[in-house]
């Protein structure tokens, strides 16, 4: 019997760690108990910027985090959080699949093996007031949390306040911040209707948790071990993909019945959002080069 | 510590010259960790204050953790010096001469082994992350081994101080980081004591 | 868990840290050989490359940096005048009351105490003045040593705290909710101490000296004047904070600027002064630190070990209520609160105890209110106990004489306790207040 461990950054009751453990008993089921592997989640062992290390550096034989947390460390592990490239859970599969070989190769490369990938629900803009156009934005105060969110802030004229998210909640409520920009499961967590009254749904980006494995690991083993994991890998990518599109309507009608005014952007908003949208792209083109130039196009002739 | 070697002039000058520029490093490593705190209460004034004006420091809430891991290991070896590194002295209190230096060999060898260990993977870490190409994830993508050498720089100071520590108790001097000393007047003991923070 | 059964495995670690701590071995690197004992015989990882990894990352903390900060802000305040104007502010207006000027320890210390995380320093700076003030006027001395002891303790109970910083770290918990849970609980002890103090005074009338002669109502208010400063710094924290221009870590970094003012405005800010400020709360943070980080190296060892999953699953099935897992495991820590220090307590035991307690269902933050004021406990319970230090050497009796003086006091905690765990929303109205859900 091998045991295996998986850390995990968000709470025991969040689907991505949910879908984690169906994982592991459809792993541990496959192969009759030859492989057991215990899922760690809400960071009780590593907590979710060390996880891909830990994987790396055998800490762990597998590990789940939200890959663009590491898009410093190379723009492609950014590619879903530049705005407005992909905006739809179709869209953001094809820009998945698109991506998926080249990032696949860059893990590869540090001796890790991507095993499969699930999103998030959308972002939208969570804000104090209402905002018809994107000039709306200009002075707000702006929760930055990393390069695409500041530079963001810095294009629409918002003022950008660091805040960690674990200060967020009392941040809103003191009025240290008035607009952040998160998908509408963290709004929800949050409980950002007690502070502000706007969600905007314009669906920014759609990031995604990967689950991966130490590649000297996974080789270490027999055959029918190797092919039983990629099996319920595959169950699990489609299981994850399925339970967040529900999911991210069952959020957005949450956030609703939470007394929030949920909108759509307006076509102006939305054009505005869009010109944010082809700037940061064309920054991410700047650090990607040839290969990212490379995958934005394959990802558009999908 | 010098009084084994009196006589032989050289040698001695030598260790002296060793003995101070060891305190001297400790000393220095803990008024840098003490330049460390200062730097996390600017930064966390400069994004209370700044907030009002429009002002952010980009990743500031980054750089106030590094300023704190800093202080924390940074200041170690001085803090160990010092004797305000805590422990359960109950049982060594009780006891005397050569078996009370026999315990504080042990206790101090095992510290050493310990911390010798973990000094070594603090500074394979750092290593590492500047192999990797490890970057922040926050809005400053800094590499990681900056931060981290002080962190393992910490730790190899720390080192330092207990392979100092040991070899000066095995010699059959008094710990230097044993409290209590028969000259404490009673004002001095309660402000050693009122500063204890678990107290 | 190759060939080694989970409780054989946890009777070994326990003697193991049992072992380091008899042998004086240093409380953090125990806490690290623990850990490493834990992972070298249940797995094949690289331990070392573990042990990095979680120090580093449990050390470089946004939330953990307030911890210093509080630090320091007692040390300034340990330098000024604070506690001489507490006393003179006070004592007018508690004559009347039975007890008189005892009061005054129980009233000072709970102020004292919303500016000072520390315990010891809180027992310290208020008994310099009140306790051979209290002696000249010919008060019990049991009761002034006891009730000074008893009080000291608030500073740990009342906001801020560093126990309570390091349990909410611990924990994972928000460190702004333990620090609101704290509040009420902290007034409810120093009415204990009060209703204590009063009924000891009241049977007891002959040791209880007459009352200072009295002053006119304006003199009074002149002399309380001398607390407006204390006050405006509790008051200028608690703003920064609730009107938006601080969040909960950084109004740590508006402590010890209030602190400084405060310093400043007394005239005991000299350099001397603020560089051993600076000195003192750098080596107790050290200090603290990597007892932490070797408690974050423990509790992933322990994650890969399985035992507090298990320990978690065992408590499950004995259906023990809260209450009686409180009671086992009050008498746990009153236990281990007469040997170790308060933030070592806390984070020995929170690896396995914190599993145990989320699945029975208890608060994490009314756990923490519940822990700190073990901890309070332990700093009165000898043979190792700050407060009685502190006391042992301002009053020149022994430990023992003051810890029986202290008893009372230690008894009244308990009851604390126990309220507390009958009526949970003593300590949950405030942070449900301010984060409803
Ligand atoms: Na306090
Ligand atoms: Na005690």
């Amino acid at each position: 019997q091998t045991k295996w461990n998986l850390p995990a950054a968000y709470p025991a009751d969040n689907p991505h760690s949910e879908n984690l453990v169906a994982f592991a008993k459809d792993v541990e089921a496959a192969t009759s108990g030859k492989l057991v592997i215990t899922v760690h989640p809400g960071a009780s062992l590593f907590k979710a910027p060390d996880i891909k290390r830990a994987v790396m550096t055998g800490q762990t034989q597998m590990g789940e985090v939200l890959l663009s947390i590491h898009e410093n460390e190379d723009p492609v592990f950014g590619i879903d959080v530049v705005p407005f490239l992909a905006t739809s859970f179709p869209e953001a599969m094809k820009l998945y699949q698109a991506s998926k070989p080249a990032i696949a190769k860059k893990l590869d490369a540090q001796g890790v093996k991507l095993l499969f990938a699930v999103p998030w629900a959308p972002q939208g803009v969570y804000v104090n007031k209402p905002l018809a156009t994107i000039e709306d934005m200009k002075g707000l105060k702006w929760r930055a949390y990393n390069v695409g969110t500041a530079r963001i802030g810095e294009l629409v004229g918002a003022q950008s306040v660091t805040i960690q998210a674990a200060e967020l909640p009392q941040a809103l409520a003191t009025g240290v911040v008035n607009s952040f920009m998160s998908s509408g499961g963290t709004g929800y967590d949050s409980k950002a209707w007690e502070s502000l009254k706007y969600f905007y749904d314009v669906q920014a980006w759609i990031p995604k948790d990967y689950t991966f494995v130490n590649k000297a690991a996974f080789e270490a083993l027999d055959k029918p071990t190797q092919e039983a994991i990629l099996k319920a890998a595959a169950t699990a990518e489609t299981r994850g993909w399925k339970a967040w599109e529900e999911k991210a309507n069952w959020y957005i009608d949450q956030l609703k019945a939470k007394g929030m005014t949920v909108e759509p952007p307006s076509p102006a908003l939305k054009a505005g959002f869009q010109k944010v949208g082809e700037q940061l792209t064309a920054d991410w083109l700047k650090k990607a080069g040839a290969d990212g130039q490379a995958l934005v196009e394959a990802y558009k002739k999908m | 510590m010098g009084t084994t070697l009196a006589g032989h002039g050289n040698d001695a000058a030598a260790v002296g010259l060793v003995r101070r520029t060891l305190d001297l490093l400790y000393l220095g490593a803990g008024y840098t960790a003490g330049v460390f705190l200062v730097a996390i209460f600017a930064i966390m004034m400069i994004m209370s204050i700044g907030r009002q004006f429009a002002l952010n420091i980009p990743a500031g809430d980054d750089f106030a953790s590094w300023c704190m891991a800093a202080m924390a290991f940074l200041g170690l070896a001085h803090t160990f010096k010092r004797g305000e590194m805590i422990r359960v002295g109950l049982l060594l209190e009780k006891l005397h001469g050569r078996t009370k230096q026999v315990a504080e060999i042990v206790a101090l060898g095992i510290a050493t082994a310990f911390i010798l260990y973990f000094t070594r993977h603090a500074v394979q870490m750092t290593y590492d992350s500047w192999r990797f190409n490890d970057v922040a994830q926050g809005v400053v993508a800094l590499p990681l081994w900056i931060p981290q050498l002080r962190f393992a720089g910490g730790l190899v100071i720390l080192s330092i101080a207990l392979i100092d520590e040991l070899v000066s108790v095995i010699r059959g001097n008094r710990p230097s980081y044993e409290k209590g000393s028969p000259d404490e007047t009673p004002d001095e003991f309660i402000e050693r004591i009122s500063q204890g923070g678990g107290g | 868990m190759a060939n080694l059964g989970m409780i054989e495995l946890s009777f070994i670690l326990l003697g193991v840290m049992i072992l380091f701590l008899a042998s004086g071995v240093w409380i953090a690197v125990s806490l690290g050989l623990v850990g490493f004992v834990a992972m070298a015989l249940t797995t094949s990882l690289p331990l070392g490359t573990v042990l990095a990894t979680t120090t580093w990352s449990a050390s470089a903390s946004w939330t953990l940096a307030a911890l210093p900060l509080f630090i320091w802000m007692g040390e300034i305040l340990f330098r000024t005048k604070l506690s001489e104007e507490m006393f003179r502010g006070l004592s007018p207006w508690v004559q009347w009351l039975p007890g008189r000027l005892t009061h005054v320890n129980v009233i000072g210390c709970g102020i004292f105490a919303a500016v000072s995380g520390s315990s010891a320093a809180t027992c310290a700076t208020i008994g310099k003045i009140a306790l051979p003030e209290l002696d000249k006027r010919g008060y019990d001395k049991g009761l002034s040593l006891g009730s000074l002891a008893g009080s000291g303790t608030l500073g740990l109970l009342i906001p801020p705290s560093i126990p309570m910083v390091v349990y909410a770290v611990t924990a994972n918990v928000s460190v702004l909710q333990v620090f609101l849970g704290g509040f009420l609980p902290g007034v409810l002890v120093m009415a204990l101490y009060s209703g204590y103090i009063i009924i000891w005074s009241v049977l007891n009338p002959k040791k209880i000296p007459p009352r200072d002669p009295p002053i006119p109502f304006r003199q009074k208010l002149r002399e309380s004047a001398r607390l407006a400063p204390c006050l405006l710094l509790i008051l200028a924290v608690f703003f920064s904070l609730v009107l938006g221009f601080a969040t909960a870590t950084e109004c740590a970094a508006w402590g010890v600027t209030g602190a400084l003012l405060l310093a400043w405005w007394s005239g005991t800010l000299t350099r001397k002064n603020f560089l051993e400020s600076i000195m003192s709360a750098t080596r107790l943070t050290c200090m603290i630190m990597l007892i932490l980080a070797g408690a974050a190296y423990t509790t992933a060892a322990m994650a890969y070990t399985g035992i507090p999953a298990a320990l978690a699953t065992w408590v499950q099935g004995q259906e023990l209520t809260p209450g009686m897992l409180a009671l086992y495991l009050s008498i746990m820590y009153i236990i281990l609160g007469c040997l170790i220090d308060g933030i070592s307590m806390i984070v020995l035991t929170a690896v396995i105890v914190l599993p145990m307690v989320r699945q029975a269902g208890l608060d994490l933050v009314w756990f923490g209110v519940y822990l700190i004021i073990h901890v309070e406990m332990a700093q009165i319970t000898p043979p190792v106990g700050f407060n009685l230090f502190v006391l042992q050497n301002m009053s020149g009796r022994d430990t023992f004489t003051v810890a029986r003086a202290a008893f009372p006091f230690f008894v009244l905690l308990l009851a604390a306790v126990f309220i507390i765990t009958e009526y949970p929303q003593i300590v949950l109205f405030l942070p449900k207040l301010a984060f409803p859900d």
